[in-house]
């Protein structure tokens, strides 16, 4: 049996006086995993606990089986990070910086040095390598991040924020890539990000945080495969003879306050059955949204439930 | 993760032992030292003072060189304990320079971009990355104290009658001891201030401070209080009284010592004291992230 990547139990960090992580519970066991919330929520302390960087002060947090705390070397072999930050040695020629950071992960002087220029053709920064990594561009420099966390090979990627500063062109190629070194190996991804797109794109679980609390753990692939589709209806007339019809077709409907029916239909009802339904019962459709559930709706469901204030699911 | 096939392949290769991995730092650092040209030349001018102690020595033992020169045996130093303190100290003042320029850059500039979180997030401790920039000057100092200095014990002893080496081989306790408390004590200090300062020329200055303004400070608590243990901040002059004990002299080449002033044990005291309160700070300034108290 495989570990799960990432088990959070009972986890809570303290950074001086005030506590940032409060008892956080969970299992992720997906290959990538998004983890979003709000500024500050506490993303970036969970990545720098799960590095090591941060020591819990109760719980535990283990990636692929290995504690943290205890097995923190161990866990750190595995791992490739881009940090959020501007991280470089700015004198040092793009190539060279990889290299020198692949030799640190253990890989000899020789193999380094091959790795670090695969890496930087690899993520379109083959004609900047021999530049100072200090003249690059933002968004280069953010290439050059994901170049030195990929060198050496990982069997975990922690990319965070890894889309900051970066035009949307740049952003593209960058969330092309990351899907494209999560599709070519084994290699397990965790992404943290305030922007939805980046994880809808690159993630198959996400793990919502809000004010150092678990707001929501959700898998994205059984949602997609769930595949809800969504209508918001505004109607006036007999709803609920209009909502038992639908019921009777395998809708299930929620009906709110001022003729508002949200209606999930399977995939075998068509919106025409609707529109023919209204119609037989004398209803007006005065207004109709139809969509799927997006990570948006996740993410905001998330956020106004007060429900999940005590960090478990 | 082939160039010509631009995809991303995971790494099977063999690895590096751990236990060396700091020494890549070592070498990263040097290679970019060997860079400087001004580097260059205090390195060579940092062993110049070598070749004429050897000179000296050759002449010393050399009868034939001393006719020549028209030089009497009387008119030459003894190539004794007092001549080895005289190296030593010459030695370990180049050692001081070479580290006020070598030392400041060393952690800084890893730090001005916020590079402390990639080597951290690597199988590599704070401890390893201390080490790996505490060989740098543990081996440039060394190259130009003790090294040296025991090169030159070899040349005398190599020149001098037969008995000469095994009545003074005791010395080479003393050079290697006292120079590498002041190496560790040197690096560690310039290490410290590197995490700390970022700017090289102040980073320099500060160093320059930490030797000279507690020494100045120390000798006004001697004035006002009739005491000596004010020289404890005298880094130098502790230094040198090590020295001086460790070679069983009374006076060197930049004065005579007091050994009753202070204990030499105090001296001791005084310089591991100052190691370890750069290693505290070293240990507070060394962190992949900040924690801000609050």
């Amino acid at each position: 049996m495989t570990n799960p990547t990432i088990e959070l139990d009972g986890l809570e960090v303290q950074l001086g006086n005030r506590t940032i992580l409060h008892g956080l519970t969970g299992v992720l066991k997906s290959r990538a995993i998004g983890l979003l919330g709000p500024n500050g929520a506490g993303k970036s302390t969970l990545i720098n606990t799960l590095l090591g960087f941060h020591s819990p002060s109760k719980g535990s947090a283990r990636m692929l089986g290995l504690d943290s705390h205890t097995s923190g070397k161990a866990l750190r072999s595995l791992v490739g990070y881009m940090p959020e930050n501007d991280a470089f040695i700015s004198k040092m020629s793009g190539v060279r910086f990889v290299r020198y950071m692949a030799e640190i992960s253990g890989l000899p002087a020789d193999q380094a040095m091959e790795r670090a220029h695969e890496a930087f053709v690899y993520v379109g920064l083959g004609e900047a390598r021999y530049r100072p990594v200090g003249t690059y561009s933002l968004g280069m420099k953010q290439l050059a991040k994901l170049a030195q966390a990929i060198a050496h090979g990982p069997k975990v990627l922690i990319l965070d924020e890894p889309t900051n500063g970066m035009d949307p062109p740049a952003r593209k190629r960058l969330i092309e890539l990351i899907r494209e070194i999560r599709e070519a190996s084994d290699i397990c991804l965790l992404l943290s990000s305030h922007l939805l797109r980046d994880v809808e794109e690159t993630c198959d679980e996400v793990l919502i945080l809000r004010d150092g609390k678990i707001a929501s753990i959700c898998n994205l692939v059984e949602e997609r495969r769930a595949n809800r589709k969504f209508l918001e209806l505004e109607t006036f007339g007999a709803e609920a003879s209009f909502t038992s019809s639908l019921e009777n077709l395998g809708c299930e409907c929620a009906v709110f306050s001022n003729g508002r029916i949200k209606v999930v239909m399977p995939d075998t009802v068509e919106i025409r059955e609707v529109f023919k339904v209204a119609a037989d019962r004398g209803v007006q459709i005065r207004r109709m949204n139809h969509r799927r559930d997006s990570l948006e709706d996740i993410f905001l469901n998330a956020m106004e439930q007060t429900g999940a204030a005590d960090g478990r699911i | 993760m082939a160039v010509y096939k631009r995809r991303y392949n995971s790494y099977t290769g063999s690895l590096t032992s751990e236990w060396s991995r700091f020494f890549v730092l070592t070498r990263y650092a040097f290679a970019d030292l060997f860079k400087s040209r001004f580097f260059v030349l205090l390195l060579i001018f940092s062993i110049i003072p070598c070749l004429f102690f050897a000179g000296y020595i050759f002449i010393a033992n050399n009868k034939t060189v001393q006719l020549l020169m028209q030089l009497r045996s009387a008119d030459l130093f003894n190539v004794e304990s007092q001549y080895f303190m005289i190296i030593l100290t010459v030695q370990t003042q180049a050692a001081f320079l070479l580290n006020c320029w070598v030392g400041p850059v060393l952690i800084s500039g890893d730090l001005t971009n916020g590079a402390l979180p990639l080597f951290l997030s690597r199988p590599f401790s704070r401890a390893d990355y201390v080490l790996g920039k505490l060989a740098v000057l543990g081996l440039l100092l060394s190259a130009v104290t003790w090294i040296p200095c025991l090169l030159l014990f070899s040349l005398q002893s190599g020149l001098a009658s037969n008995g000469w080496v095994w009545s003074h081989l005791w010395m080479i306790v003393p050079i290697v001891l006292c120079s590498a408390i002041w190496i560790l004590m040197l690096s560690l200090i310039s290490l410290a201030v590197s995490a700390w300062v970022k700017l090289r020329i102040v980073a320099t200055g500060v160093i320059f401070i930490t030797f000279f303004i507690p020494a100045g400070f120390g000798e006004m608590f001697n004035a006002i209080m009739g005491t000596y243990w004010g020289r404890l901040l005298n880094f130098s002059y502790m230094f040198r009284l090590i020295v001086a004990s460790g070679f069983r002299e009374r006076s060197g080449l930049l004065g005579s010592i007091g050994w009753n002033e202070i204990p030499v044990a105090a001296a001791w005291g005084a310089m591991i004291f100052v190691c370890l309160l750069s290693l505290v700070i070293l240990n507070a300034r060394l962190r992949a992230r900040e924690t801000v108290r609050g």
